[in-house]
């Protein structure tokens, strides 16, 4: 466990400092934050009050569906590009011979770059709040709840990214599936109520869809844990079925590529 | 005991044309890299696997690190198998390895060692006095604090060899070690590898340098298009040009620095 420990500390320490080094890259993330919430602000100032999705104030709705779901895909997009760029460099044919067990790492390393984009997403609901006045109702536990059950969630999307990259070296392909197809699925913007039955289905069966209705429940309507039971009930039976199958899906691909000779195929 | 043994091992690489590139000249087929393949390394001794690009020198160093898997034969570090007991292999073997970039640009040398040495469980209480060893054994001392993204070709090698000595392995494997060093530099690391070879260290060493073969080696296996055509032991006077006669005999290559 103290050895874990030190090896997540290690993973998150230079992905820190990768990060800070990069002198314009806080910034120009900080720029993309306020700009986005300064359009979405305005969109619901125009679209109006009347406009309340589930009850809910429609600038408030999407500050938390955007976030939460720019949450998902940037983070599978940053876990991704980390292993890319070890295939591209060979630092992940000399990670693979450390005395750390592949799976070992790569969970750590995602835990990392979901935490950094962890720290983007709690900036972008600050912000939101601070200076745009959304009003927010939180149920802080229940919050914490959503968040650990989405990550996991996350965590698997990541690692699944990995498997497809290591494997077929297209990982994008699933980012770009997340990136271009689950936005309109998963309520980002507007209800999923709204969309023709057979789509509203299928936005059922979208774990990000719980992810961003769980969290607006909580963090905008503060309902307690009890009341969110089904939701966070699905949150976790998504988590337990998509996390194991992911390793297991990044173990055999591992193997797969020592077999033949592609890990650092890109 | 033998600290690594070779048993029949043979790899092969497989490998398909790009698609749309069955109009080219690409064809698919197969690389037998290594053809039944049978040698052990004993502890404390420097074992230098000699031949020219394309032999099977780095297969045979990256099957006995696990980045590779045999696909017949079995690979044993320690008594462990490299296929079935991955994890304990790794725990006994140090890879450096040609690859210059395989290193965090923005972190420095004293930072990427750092983190690598947390991945492979050195202690806490002894990685910072190990790091500062293998930096002054590797001459990186004045760089250390310097981000490796400004690291020459040169001090990346020293660097990956730094990589690799951190975590004291006991068979320590080397990709090359030299190809990019100055004369003083590479004098000063071929003494660097008999250090460790009297501290009980088993080195297996891939390089086409025969005064480097001849300035550390204790056997020799010679590799050809994926055979091990010679595996024997460095008789006392034994020099680079006995090494160059010895190996173009062998290979049937032509030697036209001597024609």
């Amino acid at each position: 466990m103290t050895s874990t420990l030190d090896k997540l500390r290690a993973i998150l320490w230079r992905d820190l400092l990768t990060a800070v080094r990069h002198r314009s890259g806080f910034a120009v993330t900080m720029a993309g934050v306020f700009t986005e919430l300064a359009a979405f602000y305005f969109l619901s100032r125009a679209i109006g009050p009347s406009f309340r999705p589930s009850g809910i104030e429609y600038f408030p709705f999407l500050m938390v569906g955007t976030g939460v779901y720019t949450f998902f895909v940037m983070s599978a997009q940053a876990f991704l590009s980390a292993v890319q760029e070890a295939q591209q460099t060979g630092t992940l044919e000399v990670l693979m011979t450390t005395t750390t067990a592949p799976a070992e790492l790569v969970v750590l390393s995602s835990i990392s770059a979901f935490a950094g984009n962890l720290v983007n997403l709690l900036v972008y609901l600050f912000a939101g709040v601070a200076v745009f006045r959304a009003a927010i109702y939180a149920n802080f536990l229940s919050c914490a709840l959503v968040m650990i059950l989405s990550l996991a969630i996350a965590l698997a999307l990541g690692i699944a990214a990995a498997t497809l990259q290591v494997a077929f070296q297209k990982g994008s392909a699933l980012v770009w599936l997340l990136g271009s197809g689950l936005w309109f699925l998963s309520g980002t913007m507007f209800p999923i109520q709204s969309l023709p039955r057979p789509l509203e289905l299928l936005a059922r069966a979208v774990p990000l869809t719980y992810a961003i209705d769980g969290m607006r429940r909580a963090l905008l309507e503060g309902q307690p844990i009890a009341a969110m039971a089904p939701t966070l009930a699905t949150l976790a039976g998504f988590g337990a079925v998509m996390l194991p199958l992911a390793l297991a899906g990044l173990a055999l691909s591992l193997r797969r590529a020592r077999q033949n000779g592609t890990l650092s195929f890109y | 005991m033998d600290r690594v043994v070779f048993e029949s091992v043979r790899k092969v690489f497989r490998h398909r044309p790009a698609l749309f590139n069955w109009l080219g000249r690409e064809r698919g087929g197969e690389t037998v890299a290594l053809q039944d393949i049978c040698f052990s390394a004993a502890r404390a001794e420097v074992l230098v696997l000699l031949g020219p690009n394309g032999s099977g020198k780095t297969t045979a160093l990256k099957l006995i690190s696990t980045m590779l898997l045999p696909d017949a034969g079995a690979v044993l570090v320690g008594g462990c198998d490299a296929r079935r007991d991955a994890g304990a292999v790794r725990r006994q073997v140090g890879i450096a390895i040609a690859a210059e970039r395989s290193f965090f640009a923005r972190l420095s040398a004293r930072e990427n060692l750092d983190f690598f040495a947390s991945l492979d469980e050195v202690p806490r209480t002894e990685r910072t006095q190990r790091i500062k060893e293998v930096l002054r054994d590797t001459g990186l001392e004045e760089q250390a604090d310097t981000l490796v993204m400004k690291f020459s070709s040169g001090m990346y090698q020293r660097l990956g060899i730094a990589r690799a000595l951190v975590k004291r392995p006991s068979v320590l494997l080397l990709d090359e070690p030299t190809r990019s060093l100055d004369a003083a530099t590479t004098a000063h690391f071929w003494a660097t590898i008999r250090g460790l070879a009297r501290q009980e260290t088993t080195v297996l060493l891939a390089t086409h340098n025969f005064a480097e073969a001849a300035a550390v080696a204790d056997r020799l296996l010679l590799l050809h298009r994926g055979e091990l055509l010679a595996n024997r032991s460095l008789g006392d006077g034994e020099n680079a040009e006995t090494l160059r006669s010895f190996y173009f005999r062998m290979t049937g290559e032509i030697d036209e620095m001597n024609l």
